[in-house]
C-alpha cells in the first residue's frame, strides 16, 4: 500500500508525518506545477472550482508514479468539496487507473473506521503519538509563516526572511520528535527577530479572507502573501491549517465560541451559514473594519459558491465600515501580470487613503 | 387592509410557488407574482456579479416587484429534506437582495430548515402567519389546505415507441422558464422527440436509482436530478439520449453533470451538455439541438 494525498500549502509535511507514524509507505505528490494544473483542468468538468482541478491533477501525477491509495476528505455540503471524491474517483477510473480511494468523512465513527484500515498492527498509543508529532509540525509551520508575514515588509535586505523560511520548512520536514520541532521553531523565530529592520516604518495592514485552498496554496494564489510583503504590506491571513483543524475537526471550545461571535457579527449581512468560509469572510471583514485595518483582500476560486455570495454582499460591508475590499477570483487562466496590476493599484489606493487621513488629522 | 405579498417567479417558485400562493390567499392576503421572465428581468439581474443565471433572474424579478408590494416573500430555504441542503445561493438569497437593493419592503425571510427534523416546517408556517397577523391554528389550517391541494406532478414513464425519447435533465427553474431555456421543451418536441423531465420521475424511483451512487448527493434538487437521470437511463424503457441543461457557473451541476455523463457513457447513451448564460444566442443553441436530434433519430432508426 502506497498512500498519497493532495497538496494544500504545507499540508503534505503534516500528512506525511502522520501516515509515516501509522506505518504506511507514503508518496508525496510532485510539487504543484503548471503540469498539475493542466492535467487537472483537462479532465475536470469545465466550471468546477479550482481546488477540484488541482487535487485531480495531484492524483493523476501521483498515480502515474505508482501510488495505489488516495486519501482525501469528504463533507456534508452545501459546499462542493464534500462531493469531490466521488466524482474524481469516477474520472480517474475512466482514465484507467487502479487505486483505492479513502474518503474521510467529518464523522467520528467514520474517522475511527478509516484509521483502523490504515493503521493495521499499530496500537492506539502509537497512533496518538503520530498525531501529536504531525500536530506539532503543523503548529510550528503556521507560527513561522505568521511571523514571516510580519517581518517581510519590514526587513532591510529583501528576501532574507524568506530564505530563513525555506530552510525552516525543510528542517521541520526532517525533524523526528516533538522536541526537535519545538527547538527549530524557537531558533527560527529568534533568527527572524534578529534580522535588520527598516527604522520607523509603519507598513500598511491588510487582512486576507476567503477560501482556504486558495489562501493556503502559494502556487495558486501566485504567492500573494510574499508579493504583498515585498510591496511593504503586513498581511494578516485569517485562515491557517491549524485554525481549520481545530475548528472543524477537533471542534475545540474556544474556536467554536469564536465562530459564534463571527456568526453574530455577520448576521446583519448574512443570516445563515452558506458552506465553506463565506460567512467568515464577511465576519472577518467586519472585524478588520472595526480594528482599523487599511484594507481587505478576498481570494477564492472562480465559481466558488459560498465566496460568490460573500462577494455580492461585501460591497455593502465595505461601504458601511469604510474599508476597501479587493476581490480576487482565481482560475487556471489567472495571469501573473493581471493579478500584480490589481494588487499594485489596490496598495496605491490604500497608501493614498492613509496619507489623506493623516493630512486630515 | 389586505397585505400585498410579492412572490418573485424564480428559483424554488417552480416547485413550491403554487402552494405558497394558495397559502397566502387562504390567510386573506393579496398575492402578486412577478410573472414570466423577460429580457428586462435578465438585464436587471446583472447587478449581481459572477453568480449563476437563475440567481440573477430571481434578482431581476424582485427588482420588478418590490415597488408594488407591502412584503416580499423570499423564504430562506435551507433544507427541504433530512440530511440535505438546497443550493448555497438559495440560502444566501435574502441577504444578497437586501444588500443590493436599497429601500426594499420588509422581506419575509423565515428559515425553512428540515435538515434535522421536518417539524421545523410548522414553526416556519406559524411564524409567517404571525407576520401577516394570523394565529397559529389559522396558519396551520391554511398551510394544510394549500399543501394537500398542490398539483401532483404527472408521472408518465410509458412512452409508446413512435418517437425517440430524450431526457431533458435540468433544474425546474431553468427548463420551465421559457426565456432562460429558450423554450427548449417545445423546440425538442417540434423536432420530433418525446421529452421526459425529472419531474416526471417520482421521488421514490429517483431515490432508488440514486442509491447506486457511492455517496448520497447532499443537494436535494441535484439529488433528484441525478436520480431521475439514472432512472430514465436504466428503466425498462431507457431513453435514447440525455440532454443535461445547466447554467454557466452552477455549482452543483458542474459535478452532477459529470456524474451523469460518466454513467451515460458507460451505458452507451449519447449525452449532450447544454450550458447557457445571458449571452447565449438562440441560433447556435438551435443548431446544437438539431444536430443532437438528428443523431438520435438516426441511431434510433437503425
Amino acid at each position: 500500500m502506497i498512500v498519497a494525498f493532495p497538496h494544500m500549502g504545507h499540508l503534505h509535511i503534516v500528512l506525511k508525518e502522520l501516515f509515516n507514524g501509522f506505518g504506511c509507505q507514503v508518496m508525496t505528490p510532485p510539487p504543484v506545477s503548471k503540469r498539475t494544473l493542466e492535467l487537472g483542468a483537462k479532465y475536470s468538468p469545465e466550471t468546477v472550482c479550482l481546488p477540484f482541478k488541482m487535487t485531480l491533477g495531484n492524483f493523476i501525477e501521483v498515480l502515474e508514479q505508482g501510488a495505489d491509495t488516495l486519501v482525501t476528505c469528504g463533507g456534508v455540503g452545501p459546499c462542493r468539496l464534500g462531493y469531490y471524491s466521488e466524482v474524481q474517483k469516477g474520472i480517474l477510473e475512466q482514465l484507467g487507473y487502479q487505486f483505492n480511494m479513502v474518503t474521510v468523512e467529518p464523522d467520528l465513527f467514520d474517522v475511527i473506521g478509516k484509521l483502523r484500515q490504515m493503521t493495521v498492527g499499530k496500537n492506539w498509543r502509537e497512533i496518538y503519538c503520530s498525531f501529536q508529532q504531525a500536530g506539532a509540525k503543523m503548529g510550528a509551520l503556521d507560527v513561522i509563516e505568521q511571523q514571516l508575514n510580519i517581518i517581510r515588509p519590514r526587513e532591510l535586505m529583501p528576501g532574507s526572511a524568506d530564505r530563513i523560511g525555506v530552510q525552516a520548512v525543510q528542517a521541520i520536514d526532517h525533524a523526528r520528535s516533538v522536541n526537535e520541532v519545538k527547538a527549530i521553531e524557537r531558533s527560527v523565530l529568534g533568527e527572524l527577530k534578529r534580522l535588520q529592520q527598516k527604522p520607523e516604518f509603519k507598513p500598511l495592514k491588510i487582512g486576507l479572507v476567503g477560501e482556504i485552498y486558495v489562501m493556503l496554496e502559494p502556487f495558486i494564489n501566485q504567492e500573494l502573501e510574499r508579493r504583498m510583503g515585498q510591496m511593504g504590506v503586513e498581511v494578516h491571513k485569517t485562515m491557517y491549517l491549524t485554525d481549520y483543524v481545530r475548528t472543524h475537526l477537533l471542534r475545540k471550545r474556544e474556536y467554536l465560541d469564536h465562530y459564534k461571535v463571527l456568526s453574530a457579527l455577520a448576521k446583519p449581512y448574512l443570516g445563515h451559514y452558506v458552506g465553506g468560509h463565506g460567512l467568515k469572510s464577511i465576519a472577518r471583514t467586519i472585524q478588520m473594519g472595526q480594528q482599523a485595518y487599511d484594507g481587505v483582500i478576498q481570494a477564492y476560486p472562480f465559481t466558488c459558491m459560498p465566496e460568490v455570495i460573500a462577494k455580492n454582499i461585501l460591497p455593502q460591508v465595505s461601504e458601511d465600515l469604510d474599508i476597501p475590499v479587493l476581490t480576487l477570483a482565481y482560475d487556471e487562466q489567472s495571469g501573473e501580470a493581471g493579478i500584480m496590476t490589481r494588487l499594485e493599484a489596490f496598495v496605491d489606493l490604500l497608501k493614498y487613503r492613509r496619507q489623506r487621513k493623516a493630512a486630515a488629522q | 387592509m389586505q397585505a400585498r405579498i410579492g412572490l418573485p417567479q424564480g428559483l424554488l417558485y417552480y416547485q413550491y410557488g403554487a402552494v405558497w400562493e394558495r397559502f397566502f390567499r387562504e390567510l386573506g392576503s393579496e398575492v402578486i407574482v412577478s410573472g414570466e421572465t423577460t429580457r428586462e428581468t435578465l438585464d436587471a439581474g446583472s447587478v449581481l456579479d459572477e453568480i449563476c443565471l437563475p440567481a440573477k433572474v430571481y434578482y431581476g424579478h424582485t427588482a420588478k416587484l418590490y415597488h408594488q408590494v407591502d412584503y416580499l416573500f423570499v423564504p430562506r430555504v435551507i433544507s427541504v429534506q433530512k440530511g440535505q441542503y438546497t443550493c448555497p445561493k438559495i440560502i444566501g438569497m435574502p441577504d444578497m437582495l437586501r444588500t443590493n437593493i436599497k429601500a426594499l419592503p420588509p422581506i419575509i425571510d423565515i428559515d425553512v430548515n428540515l435538515r434535522q427534523s421536518s417539524r421545523n416546517l410548522y414553526q416556519s408556517v406559524t411564524t409567517v402567519g404571525k407576520m401577516v397577523g394570523k394565529n397559529a391554528i389559522t396558519s396551520m389550517a391554511a398551510w394544510y389546505k394549500a399543501w394537500t391541494q398542490r398539483d401532483q406532478p404527472s408521472t408518465c414513464l410509458t412512452n409508446a415507441g413512435q418517437q425517440p425519447s430524450v431526457a431533458l435533465i435540468g433544474h425546474p427553474y431553468l427548463i420551465y422558464d421559457r426565456q432562460m431555456s429558450m423554450s427548449v421543451m417545445n423546440k425538442l418536441q417540434q423536432m420530433g422527440l418525446t421529452v421526459l423531465t425529472p419531474e416526471m420521475v417520482d421521488s421514490r424511483t429517483a431515490n432508488q436509482a440514486a442509491s447506486i451512487l457511492g455517496k448520497k448527493i447532499f443537494w436535494s434538487s441535484s439529488h433528484h436530478l441525478a436520480g431521475a437521470a439514472l432512472a430514465l437511463m436504466t428503466g425498462r424503457n431507457p431513453v435514447k439520449g440525455i440532454i443535461f441543461m445547466t447554467c454557466f457557473a452552477c455549482g452543483p451541476d458542474a459535478l452532477i453533470g459529470e456524474l451523469i455523463a460518466q454513467r451515460a457513457s458507460s451505458l452507451n447513451i449519447p449525452c449532450m451538455h447544454l450550458s447557457i448564460d445571458e449571452h447565449t444566442a438562440e441560433a447556435g443553441f438551435i443548431t446544437r439541438l438539431e444536430a443532437f436530434t438528428d443523431m438520435l433519430t438516426r441511431r434510433w432508426r437503425q
